[in-house]
């Protein structure tokens, strides 16, 4: 009855590292680009019509990248690398350049979340020096904008989403502890609105769909739990789903909200149905952990792909549940 | 002429009686002397004699009727009075008259008389004697006695009696011994006794008369000096305690009887008292201060109980500190035991020389008298209490010994927690067993009241918990209520097949060079592993393949860390190069004893070498059974086999069924079926594991000084060369192990630290019983008689008990070797 398992449309090879990070960049322009951040510090972006990689750019000294994004309406780039320092690069005209860097003194994992403001400006979270703390500056101007240390101690911030809710005056920030906490910040109050202790373990990624508002967070354990915001801004945890094997390294939820992609530590990718988290497809092609997922934000429906990094040094492109889009 | 009358007419009158009863037959006669004797010891108003008249005859006269009537106890008349007349006079002069006088004489006609109903007579006086409660009376007419009237000798032999009534009548009697007269009956009674005797002695006191408490006090020192403490003190320590706690009398009584104990006899008094009061403040009601006045009872308490005695138990040092701090004037002789304690607990030549028990009793008594100071004082002792930790921690932890250093860890911790060294504190890691826990335990002074009991923890989480589960339950409910707004559910997409979605598992790998690659090479936990729990079976299933890569998988293996946590690692670790030892020996071996030497190895390395030496040859000298499993004797739970070390028992064990299978048992019979014949796969072998270890021990390098400092080591490695030695009974090798064997541990035999001892002791056993006894005497002869010596030396003068047991072991086993030796030969040369 059930359709086979999908297999990879393409894949790409040759970062040469574990891929720790990935970012499509497909809504304007000509070409579609895919971002990469490798264990070994090297940028590549891929050239998604020819399959290769366009450019790569090191400005970590070596040092693993964790996370990578573009400035929309600009041609930069900003990459986050494991030599505490965040880099700004300018792409534009072929340029390759770093325009500034951020030392942010965190020697963890934690990815930053970046957030786009109305006035041009953007703002950028990423955890602190401290164990607990998240700092939040304003983009490009680096004019720090708040400190957020919760009361109790929780360990290491994991993971973080800023966002700005449609009804409220300023932008919220969820953050995931090495205690298995989520915090809901208020950063203009500089306040922590809610506390929920989602996970045993730490939580190792979360997804955050803002329309919904809705969000989902996974650990070195088994379940995926996912929570809600109810109108006084408290998180409810909601049902959790058990996957085969535990881990969970990345979560991401398609740009139309329909689609959830679990990167796992058992070399799967999982595809969830968003509203209710059914499982709807187990990706199985590469041999070694899952470390990043990402959903395209092409402006055409049909190309929507998706794109998994994995440890044993590849990406693999998937093309999943593009036919709903066409007929609905 | 007024004077000298009563004491005429007394003379003359007993006198008279005397003859009367020696010459007269006629019952009336008799009757009436009896009568007249008895009435000088009759008080009261209607008495016949006056008091005068009665005072000279208890001085003058009643000894030598008592003995009078002992001597005619076979006499005719006596038969012939009847039983209540016989009570009432004969029996009634014993019981009467002066108390000291008729014991003396009751126990003198007990030793004298032979078994008859003489005896049984005089018996069932002195039981009715105990009964009536004339101890007391004796006791209380020595209190009275303000100036002893009488002689020292007398005393002393009145002393005697009383204290030794037991042994006196119990060799008389034998098995027919009254049980009022078995010790613990009797001095429970002569323990009330005395109580009675102190109590009529407080109410004269308040009466305003003087009294004397030399002959109770010397009665107690006595009974307690001939080990009768116990039962003593456990009638009088609770009533002293109680009668003290209000009345100023009875401690002046109590403090007075005390002082009065000689001082040969002051050390078993106050240690039988303070092993049956409960508590400081009692012990302080009862003696007083009474350390302070006399110089022994200070050296017993605040020396010899705390430094020089250890079998006491911890309510003794309790009880003992307590006391010391209770009050002002003794405050300054707690400090000094502590100073005392400190030194002893830091002395680095106690450490390694004294027993374990008094190491453990001192740190005890250290514990507690350091929680027993004031802020201000332990200011005072500071640097020298800081000095003591430093010292004494170092010298601890140096031990071999587990429990020495636990005891280093847990006192240092206490310590530096009481110190408040700026607000740090030490904190080390030990298994909390019974022992740390106690000592532990003692840091928390211990209150009158049972301390209140905390709310558990435990309470509050099912509550949690069930909140929880009322929260997702209502928010599911909530989901469900509320079908949501979008009406495009998930259903709009169809799954994809998602059943290859398994559960994830590794291949273990298949081939030894697999697991080889891996160990060598991979970065991943689980790879790693799984290789590593494949390896042992590997081994074993493919001989050859194993044959081929032996050496370099045992390298690889003794340099492997354990990088991931592996559950079960060093147990597995060690199984799989036992396996490979077990599988290709000789190789193996030789790689192993030449790195066990070697530069840049860990301690935990070099042991691990011995520990796989050991447990290979174990399985070699094993006879092959056909269904083994493939783990042996480790079970993969366990995180390491113990090491033989750490457990003595482990090779006592191994000793204790030797000695049991040279046991011939009549009884057993041929019920087991012979055993069936198989090849020693180790005694081909025995000498590829032992010598190379022989050869190279007295070079030390720069990372490994075997002896100097990695004393740890060389207990090891001793005791594994004993392993082997016992392992290669019957092999044709083992003659010459034996003889080099002896040699090598001839120059570690004193060793300071007791481990390496040991280590020596079980070689020494193993020698003498896996070496053939004529090889023993024909090759060893000089060496046995001096190896003699020096057992005899450890077995009776070693601090260490296990020590000492091996030691009389080896005596043992070695006399049975030469016994056997020289039986043979005799019988040899009978046949010839």
């Amino acid at each position: 009855m059930s359709r086979p398992a999908p297999s990879p449309i393409f894949t790409l090879r040759g970062a040469g590292a574990p891929l720790n990070t990935l970012h499509f960049s497909c809504h304007g322009g000509d070409t579609p680009l895919l971002f990469s951040g490798s264990g070994k510090g090297a940028i590549h972006m891929w050239n998604l019509n020819t399959r290769r990689a366009e450019t790569v750019v090191e400005g970590h000294s070596g040092n693993s990248v964790v996370w990578v994004n573009t400035l929309r309406g600009t041609d930069t780039l900003i990459s986050q690398g494991r030599d505490m320092r965040v880099c700004l690069w300018d792409l534009s005209e072929g340029r390759r350049a770093v325009l500034d860097s951020l030392w942010t003194g965190s020697v963890g994992f934690c990815q930053c979340s970046l957030l786009e403001m109305s006035t041009g400006t953007h703002l950028l979270a990423f955890a602190g020096q401290q164990t607990e703390e998240i700092k939040i500056v304003e983009l490009p101007s680096k004019t720090p904008v708040c400190t957020l240390v919760p009361d109790a101690k929780l360990g290491m911030v994991m993971c973080i989403k800023l966002w700005q809710p449609d009804s409220g005056p300023g932008p919220l920030l969820l953050a995931g502890y090495e205690d298995g906490s989520l915090l809901l910040w208020d950063v203009t109050q500089r306040a922590q609105l809610n506390q929920t202790k989602a996970h045993p373990e730490p939580v190792m990624c979360l997804t955050f769909d803002p329309q919904c508002l809705r969000g989902v967070s996974g650990s070195s354990e088994k379940d995926l739990c996912s929570w809600r915001l109810d109108g006084q801004n408290n998180l409810q945890l909601q049902d959790s789903v058990t996957l085969v094997n535990p881990g969970v390294s990345q979560l991401c939820v398609r740009g139309d909200g329909k689609l959830l992609a679990s990167a796992g530590w058992d070399h799967r990718v999982r595809i969830f149905g968003w509203k209710k988290l059914r499982p709807l497809a187990v990706l199985q092609y590469h041999t070694d952990l899952v470390l990043s997922v990402a959903f395209s934000d092409h402006q055409d429906p049909r190309q929507r792909l998706l794109a998994a990094g994995s440890k044993d040094q590849r990406i693999s492109l998937w093309s999943l549940f593009n036919e709903g889009a066409d007929t609905g | 002429m007024d004077s000298l009358a009563p004491h005429t007419e007394v003379r003359v009158a007993v006198a008279q009686c005397f003859r009367t009863l020696s010459t007269s037959t006629e019952p009336e006669d008799i009757i009436s002397s009896l009568q007249t004797l008895l009435s000088f010891l009759d008080e009261g108003p209607e008495s016949r004699s006056t008091p005068d008249q009665r005072a000279e005859f208890s001085r003058a006269h009643f000894t030598r009727t008592l003995q009078f009537l002992l001597s005619n106890i076979q006499a005719d008349w006596l038969l012939g009075l009847s039983a209540a007349q016989r009570t009432d006079l004969w029996d009634g002069l014993f019981l009467r008259g002066p108390p000291e006088q008729a014991l003396l004489v009751l126990m003198e006609g007990i030793s004298e008389l032979k078994a008859s109903t003489s005896l049984d007579l005089l018996i069932s006086i002195t039981e009715r004697f105990l009964l009536s409660g004339r101890l007391a009376a004796l006791l209380w007419s020595s209190c009275l006695q303000t100036a002893p009237s009488d002689s020292p000798q007398l005393r002393e032999t009145l002393l005697a009696r009383i204290v030794a009534l037991p042994d006196l009548t119990a060799n008389r009697l034998h098995l027919k011994n009254k049980p009022c007269f078995c010790p613990q009956q009797y001095f429970t009674l002569l323990a009330s006794e005395m109580l009675t005797a102190l109590e009529r002695t407080c109410q004269a006191l308040k009466d305003g008369t003087d009294c004397s408490l030399i002959f109770v006090a010397q009665t107690l020192g006595k009974v307690c000096v001939q080990g009768h403490s116990g039962p003593v003190f456990a009638v009088m320590a609770p009533r002293l305690s109680v009668c003290t706690r209000s009345d100023m009398v009875w401690q002046r009584v109590c403090w007075k009887l005390l002082q009065n104990v000689p001082q040969r006899w002051m050390e078993s008094v106050l240690t039988g008292l303070v092993q049956a009061v409960r508590g400081p403040e009692a012990f302080g009601r009862i003696i007083g201060n009474l350390v302070l006045t006399n110089k022994k009872a200070q050296y017993v308490v605040t020396h010899k109980l705390l430094l020089l005695q250890y079998k006491y138990e911890t309510q003794v040092l309790r009880t003992v500190l307590g006391y010391l701090a209770a009050d002002r004037e003794r405050r300054s002789l707690l400090l000094q035991v502590l100073r005392a304690l400190s030194q002893a607990w830091a002395n680095p030549s106690a450490v390694k020389h004294t027993p374990l028990e008094q190491q453990l009793y001192v740190s005890k008594a250290l514990l507690l008298s350091v929680n027993l100071l004031r802020d201000a004082e332990l200011q005072e002792l500071r640097s020298e209490l800081l000095q003591c930790m430093l010292g004494g921690m170092q010298s601890h932890l140096d031990s071999s010994v587990v429990r020495i250093r636990h005891m280093g860890m847990v006192v240092g911790e206490c310590l530096s927690a009481r110190m408040d060294l700026n607000n740090t504190k030490l904190k080390f890691e030990y298994d909390q067993d019974e022992e740390t826990l106690e000592l532990l335990s003692l840091m928390t002074p211990i209150s009158g009241e049972e301390p209140e009991e905390e709310p558990e923890n435990g309470v509050t989480s099912p509550q949690e918990t069930s909140e929880k589960t009322t929260q997702n339950a209502s928010s599911e409910n909530k989901s469900k209520s509320d079908p949501g707004s979008d009406l495009d559910s998930d259903d709009e997409f169809s799954p994809y097949d998602m059943s290859a979605d398994q559960e994830m598992t590794k291949e273990s790998p298949r081939y030894l060079r697999d697991c080889l690659e891996t160990l060598i090479s991979s970065e991943d936990s689980v790879r790693v592993e799984l290789s590593l729990r494949v390896a042992e079976g590997l081994v074993r299933k493919n001989v050859f393949a194993a044959r081929e890569i032996s050496v370099q998988l045992t390298k690889v293996l003794l340099h492997t860390e354990d990088k991931y946590s592996i559950r079960g690692f060093l147990s597995l670790r060690q199984t799989t190069m036992v396996a490979l030892t077990v599988t290709d020996c000789i190789p193996v071996t030789q790689y192993l004893t030449t790195e066990f030497y070697s530069m840049n190895y860990g301690l935990r390395q070099r042991l691990d070498i011995l520990e796989v030496l050991a447990l290979a040859a174990q399985e070699l000298s094993k006879p092959i059974s056909e269904e083994r499993s493939p783990s042996v004797g480790v079970s993969s739970c366990t995180d390491l086999t113990p090491y033989p070390g750490d457990n003595p028992v482990h090779w006592r064990q191994v000793v204790e069924r030797r000695i049991q299978n040279k046991t011939k048992r009549l009884t057993k019979g041929a019920t087991q079926p012979p055993a069936k014949a198989t090849p020693n796969r180790y005694a081909p072998v025995a000498g590829h594991f032992f010598f190379p270890l022989l050869s190279n021990y007295d070079k030390p390098q720069v990372t490994f000084d075997l002896l100097g400092g990695d004393h740890l080591v060389l207990g090891r490695l001793i005791h594994t060369l004993g392993l082997f030695m016992h392992l290669a009974v019957n092999a044709p090798v083992a003659a010459q192990m034996g003889r080099a064997l002896l040699d090598f541990v001839w120059a570690v035999r004193y060793h300071a630290d007791q481990m390496v001892r040991r280590g020596v002791l079980f070689a020494v056993c193993s020698v003498f019983l896996s070496m053939p006894s004529q090889n023993l005497l024909v090759d060893l002869n000089e060496q046995l008689f001096e190896t003699r010596t020096w057992l005899a030396d450890v077995a009776e003068g070693d601090p260490d008990e296990d020590c000492r047991n091996l030691a009389i072991q080896s005596l043992v086993l070695l006399d049975k070797s030469l016994k056997k030796q020289l039986q043979d030969q005799q019988a040899l040369g009978m046949e010839t």
